[in-house]
């Protein structure tokens, strides 16, 4: 019976639990700040049906190196700076009227909200992708992480 | 020492500085194309006769030249090259990458000796491995992926 039960039997749970340590406080803003804490707005997006020279001119017009690829408030793709070198410049005569979703990077490595900062930096030094889209739990579209939100990231934890 | 120190007293040449594509100025918009694509890299250094490095040509402009011009792929790389060029000395702070890259928002930086010639390129991934290799229990562990956890229970 519950009334029997000694004061002293109560365990606590979290007794041995030893709090993380960080031997720098980047290291622990890396670890614990969500990867929402690097500026991930405005980004620009595009449909799969748009033009290669319309998707082109976008990302020329709003001096950005990648636009998401949006279907259904679904991210189906990414289109860079990177794509138009590898796949267009040379070839844009013949490919400027076909659809982006023929040129753009279908397998896009993203990161969720809830992640934290690290994981943005891995996706980009080890996953050696230069943007890196940021979708919410439902996976609709949030923004996008680049080289210069990172380095601002960097910067002001640096400062703090 | 913190990762902020280190990066103070080191010198850019402790970061893994990547092989430039180099060009003369002479060279043609769709030879540097056709060497980037092959070489994976995102830009190319234009040099003279002594390795120094004259300007710079990047996928960035590439794509502002499709948006605006009509034919440029056989055009000398002079004519389009940007003449200010972002650089640092390979015994400059690892810092200075960083203020640079955060100040002038560009992707790819020239490391140079002390006689100005070319050593090698960093940028954004220079940087990001630097500070991957420095936190390894919290940049390596991350998943990598187009499904970051389970959208499922396992099992029953």
């Amino acid at each position: 019976m519950l009334d029997e039960t000694p004061e002293d039997d109560f365990r606590d749970p979290l007794s041995n639990y030893d709090p993380p340590t960080y031997r720098d406080p980047l290291e622990q803003a890396l670890a614990e700040d969500p990867v929402t804490e690097i500026q991930y707005a405005p980004f620009a997006t595009a449909p799969p049906s748009m033009t290669v020279s319309e998707a082109v001119r976008k990302l020329a017009e709003l001096r950005a190196g990648c636009l998401l690829i949006e279907e259904d408030e679904r991210l189906v793709g990414v289109f860079t700076d990177r794509d138009i070198l590898d796949k267009i410049a040379l070839e844009f005569g013949e490919v400027k009227d076909r659809p982006v979703s023929e040129f753009m990077t279908p397998k896009v490595v993203y990161v969720h909200e809830t992640d934290p900062s690290a994981s943005a930096l891995a996706v980009m030094s080890v996953g050696n992708y230069r943007h890196v889209p940021l979708l919410d739990l439902n996976e609709k579209i949030l923004g996008v992480v680049g080289p210069y939100r990172v380095t601002r990231y960097l910067q002001s934890r640096f400062e703090s | 020492m913190g990762l902020y120190d280190n990066m103070r007293n080191e010198p850019v040449r402790s970061l893994r500085l990547r092989k430039p594509v180099t060009l003369p100025p002479t060279s043609s918009v769709r030879d540097a194309v056709e060497l980037m694509r092959s070489r994976r890299l995102g830009c190319t250094i234009i040099v003279d006769d002594d390795g120094k490095p004259l300007g710079m040509f990047t996928e960035s402009m590439l794509t502002k030249m499709l948006a605006t011009l009509v034919s440029f792929l056989d055009d000398p790389l002079e004519q389009h090259m940007a003449t200010r060029w972002p650089h640092v000395r390979d015994d400059d702070p690892v810092r200075l990458v960083l203020e640079i890259m955060q100040t002038r928002n560009i992707r790819f930086i020239c490391v140079v000796d002390e006689e100005g010639r070319l050593v090698g390129l960093t940028g954004q991934k220079g940087l990001l491995e630097y500070i991957a290799d420095h936190f390894p229990e919290q940049i390596m562990v991350q998943r990598i992926g187009t499904s970051p956890y389970m959208h499922s229970r396992e099992g029953a």
